[in-house]
């Protein structure tokens, strides 16, 4: 980079001649300009909620978060004590125990059965491999709306299939009584992880070293122990890459959980607890800022923490519906 | 604290059972080579367990009065199948095998028949109520006779179409227990049948599953071998295969056949849940089409997209191409394209219009936006965190953009201040356009920057460098219409009170005033997604080989030039896979209508229109319908995006 531009400073381009250098100089500089507008603009709304979030209730109601240096009573705690507090917020606390509930278990299990299968689809010879694969990365992009219904049927009252000649009902899945609980939710996110899950370990686990694996198996390492003692370990960073987008994903999302949830309020992730508290549209309205902050903060440590693997997710996976 | 202990709980029984279950599944085929008769007695119980686990959920297996409960029973199949398996994998001589393998069935079978439901169960079905007839078969032996006798028949008749290698024997157990089962169990009527009929027909059924697994000899070095390797495969894959089949590929399967039955899901309907989708005018109303070409909207787009067409071609003559579209002339002929566009949008109405509006602005403004940002951080000494603020709103979720983005536009009444950053500047607009020293400094300043622009233009056309000075020009365009307004008819939020002459600020219903309030929303999603189609276009233009560029240079190419002709090629694949992803993440857009506006003042889309019909009206068969609708519009990006990646694969 550095090379370039003095380059460009010892031959003079015919653009930078015929301009003037003062006007060629104002002209190089926009792009600058323009990006650092962009940044301001895109910080603008975050930053709106940041600073809303420690203001008082009247403070927020009549003037803009941009005038707080000049709010009479400063800026409070008291939002966040507020809406912490299990009566007062409608249990944002308990929301994202809830939200975790979701998020862990729909990371870890889907992580843990995607790995297996991509591994058997990279290094087990078996019949239909190559259609079985991808058959499964296609149902990439099929819409989580389209199995919503019957899910909640399933988790609601069972699943019973009556055989058409002989007229006898068979149930399935037995009715466990899972619909309203995080357990629905998180079995429906690692179903829906999979076909992604595997498409991503896969991409990695198969351009692994081909001699890693033959002589592992001359050494008498059968597939379990290969892939235990070899493979995992060789995948950690697309393993990581993988949690953090699953992680956000789950974390931030919110039909699936209210639809699986409905009205249990006990039981709802913070997504649709600051939700309802955004249709309150009453009392407790200078809450909703404060609320929405900390439902973000997770993600937002997370994502500047983890950045470089999140977009090393995004890049590998710039594929998933 | 309760809460938190009960959520590690359940989290810690989440992973480690599923961990537990991986691992020991494993390790249980790792025994086969090497303790095969340990290996077959887990077999066994786990057969015990899983086969009474089953009937249980069937609820075939029921407490009766004065027994142990289910989970005894359980336990104690697990036992029998155990020291059955541990037999099994010990004994060679064929009686032996047999005796055991028959006997140990049997005992499963009558364990069954003990406890097979008698009581006839009701459960709540929908409003009604459902009843369960009991498992309990009540025997017509000519019946059950003839069933065994066709299962022998089958049995001769395979033994004799494969070439009679196998044993006669084995196959008559075998399709006899078949016959049995269909004379036993699944033609007789159940509901009425006695006791001992149940034990009977069980205990027989077990005998004949038994005495076939006994009738195998005992399994050798290499079939231990076997099955340890064999193995394998479907403990990797299966538990994914279930959960894909069991969330993604039958409830799809399940939904496309309730969008062809009625609201509850019982009778057949053909395709009038569809016909109702697409004749209900809220859901598509494309009655106005002919305002469209008559709408100021359509007119602007028309003669901007000329302009910048015009000033196009001007430059491109001049280097003897057809068209050059340096950054400004550009930035007109997609604003053009987009006011035709939203001229088509906004006065089409109804759900279907407003996804497909949606899918248009958010890929469209996202795309270009991502590509811009990543372009212009390209040289940035400041990249990474110019990167990462806008690459931020990805972490937040749809829910809290949405209400970050309530802030944003929220409207206070007008006499009182505005609270939200859109209408405040708004009105702020509208108050300097009516205050005459304030309109006087802006005038003065952008026509100094109007004239600084034209002084800029004179010495691009001066000294031959065309696409600066058409740029500058056009760039001017707008500038001049903003001093138009300010001396004219003003510009911003505000209403001029006829009685007292008085001026009140004026703020806009950002999420109510229909239809631009469906483009308001859109901004949220755009503001998300920019980040991420900026972190795929950065990744693919640092691709781009620096010698080509570098090529370019050398022969003269300018800036814009070197852009369109060597880094869009080579990113062109990269365009493709960002458009497809969002064109799939808008048309399933959902959380931030939801949120904002609930689908309310014209802005719902297919998602929000489907979970009304299907969770709040509980009208399964529309809702089904439009999920459908939604699958089929994805589905050809699906298909391009397979075979886009079985290219990338070779």
């Amino acid at each position: 980079m550095a090379v370039v531009t003095r380059e460009t400073r010892t031959t003079r381009s015919p653009v930078e001649i015929g301009l003037g250098k003062t006007i060629y100089a104002f002209l190089s500089s926009i792009p600058t300009w323009v990006l650092w507008i962009l940044v301001i603009l895109w910080s603008i709304p975050t930053l709106g909620l940041f600073v809303n979030s420690f203001r008082f209730r009247d403070a927020q109601a009549t003037s803009g978060w941009w005038t707080f240096f000049n709010d009479p009573n400063g800026l409070t705690l008291d939002n966040y004590t507020d809406v912490l507090a299990t009566q007062v917020g409608g249990g944002v606390g308990n929301a994202l125990l809830n939200s975790l509930a979701i998020a862990v278990p729909a990371t870890i299990i889907p992580i843990a059965v995607a790995a297996f299968a991509a591994y058997a689809f990279a290094w087990m010879d078996f019949r239909g491999r190559e259609w079985l694969f991808i058959g499964t990365v296609a149902l990439l992009a099929v819409p989580v709306q389209t199995s919503l219904l019957p899910l909640l049927q399933l988790f609601s009252g069972g699943g019973h299939l009556t055989i058409p000649i002989i007229d006898k009902t068979i149930t399935f899945f037995p009715d466990l009584d899972l619909s309203g609980t995080v357990t629905a939710v998180w079995l429906t996110h690692t179903g829906f992880a999979l076909p992604f899950a595997i498409f991503l370990l896969h991409n990695y686990i198969s351009g692994l070293p081909q001699d890693v694996f033959e002589s592992a198996q001359i050494d008498g390492a059968n597939h379990f122990t290969f892939f235990w003692r070899l493979v995992i370990p060789l995948s950690v960073p697309v393993l990581a890459a993988f949690a953090i987008f699953q992680f956000l994903w789950t974390y931030n999302d919110y039909l699936i959980a209210l639809t699986l949830i409905g009205g249990n309020g006990a039981n709802w992730p913070v997504t649709i607890r600051i939700a309802s508290l955004a249709g309150e549209f009453g009392t407790r309205e200078h809450l909703l800022a404060a609320g929405a902050f900390i439902s973000t903060v997770l993600p937002l440590v997370v994502f500047f923490a983890l950045q470089r693997y999140f977009v090393r997710g995004i890049l590998a996976g710039s594929v998933k519906g | 604290m309760d809460r938190v202990i009960a959520t590690l709980v359940g989290v810690g029984v989440a992973v480690g059972g599923s961990a537990l279950i991986f691992i020991g599944a494993n390790k249980l085929f790792d025994l086969a080579p090497r303790g095969w008769r340990w290996f077959t007695t887990a077999i066994g119980a786990t057969t015990g367990l899983v086969a009474f686990a089953i009937l249980w959920g069937n609820r075939v297996i029921f407490q009766r009065e004065g027994m142990p409960p289910e989970w005894v029973w359980l336990l104690l199949a697990g036992l029998v199948g155990a020291v059955a398996g541990y037999l099994l994998g010990s004994l060679r001589d064929w009686w032996a095998r047999m005796i055991v393998g028959a006997a140990g069935g049997a005992v499963l079978g009558f364990l069954v028949g003990l406890n097979m439901r008698n009581v006839i169960l009701v459960v709540p079905d929908g409003n009604a109520q459902r009843e369960i007839a009991t498992p309990i078969p009540s025997i017509n032996y000519g019946e059950l006779f003839l069933w065994v006798g066709i299962g022998l028949a089958v049995g001769v008749a395979l033994w004799a179409v494969r070439g009679r290698t196998r044993p006669l024997w084995r196959g008559l157990v075998l399709w006899a227990t078949v016959g049995w089962l269909f004379g036993a169990f699944l033609t007789p009527e159940l509901n009425t049948g006695l006791r001992s009929n149940a034990i009977l027909a069980s205990t027989i059924l077990g005998l004949g599953i038994g005495a076939t697994i006994g009738a195998w000899p005992l399994a050798d070095k290499q079939t231990h071998d076997r099955v340890e390797s064999g193995s394998r495969k479907y403990i990797f894959l299966g538990p994914a295969l279930f959960f894909i089949a069991a969330s993604l590929v039958i409830p799809s399967i399940r939904t496309v056949i309730l969008s062809f039955l009625d609201g509850r899901g019982e009778e057949a309907v053909g395709f009038a849940n569809y016909a109702t989708i697409f004749t209900d005018a809220n859901i598509l109303d494309l009655s106005t089409w002919t305002d469209i070409f008559t709408s100021s909207l359509f007119i602007g787009g028309v003669v901007v997209a000329g302009l910048g067409l015009a000033a196009a071609w001007f430059v491109g003559r001049a280097r003897s191409e057809t068209f050059d579209f340096g950054p400004s002339n550009l930035s007109l002929v997609a604003l053009g394209l987009v006011l035709i566009a939203f001229a088509m949008f906004s006065i089409l109405r109804g759900t279907i219009i407003n996804n497909l509006w949606w899918v248009f602005t958010v890929t469209a403004f996202a795309t270009a936006a991502g590509l811009a940002v990543a372009v212009l951080a390209d040289r940035s000494r400041s990249e990474s965190f110019a990167k990462s603020i806008i690459f931020m709103p990805m972490a937040i979720s749809f829910v809290g953009a949405g209400i970050i983005w309530r802030f944003m536009y929220i409207a206070r009444p007008p006499v009182r201040d505005q609270t939200g950053v859109m209408n405040a500047l708004w009105v702020w607009l509208g108050q300097i356009s009516n205050d005459s020293t304030d309109t006087a400094i802006v005038v003065t300043v952008l026509t100094l920057v109007v004239i600084g622009l034209g002084y800029i233009s004179f010495r691009g056309f001066r000294s031959g460098v065309d696409g600066v000075a058409w740029g500058s020009i056009v760039t001017t365009l707008p500038l001049i219409w903003l001093i138009y307004r300010f001396l004219g008819p003003g510009l911003g939020g505000f209403e001029i009170v006829e009685a007292t002459g008085e001026i009140v600020g004026q703020p806009i219903q950002f999420t109510s005033e229909r239809p631009f309030n469906n483009f308001w929303l859109m901004v949220v999603l755009i503001w998300i997604q920019t980040g991420f189609s900026m972190v795929i276009f950065s990744a693919a233009i640092k691709g781009v080989p620096a010698e080509l560029l570098e090529a370019a240079k050398v022969d003269g190419a300018t800036e814009s030039q070197s852009f369109w002709r060597v880094t869009v090629p080579q990113i062109m694949p990269t365009i493709g896979v960002v458009v497809t992803t969002l064109i799939v993440t808008v048309m399933k857009v959902f959380d931030i209508v939801r949120v904002m506006t609930a689908g309310n003042f014209d802005t719902n889309v297919i998602a929000n229109e489907f979970y009304d019909k299907a969770f709040t009206e509980f009208n399964f068969g529309v809702g089904s319908s439009l999920a459908t609708v939604l699958l089929l519009f994805i589905l050809p990006i699906l298909v391009y995006n397979i075979r886009q990646m079985q290219k990338a694969a070779v």
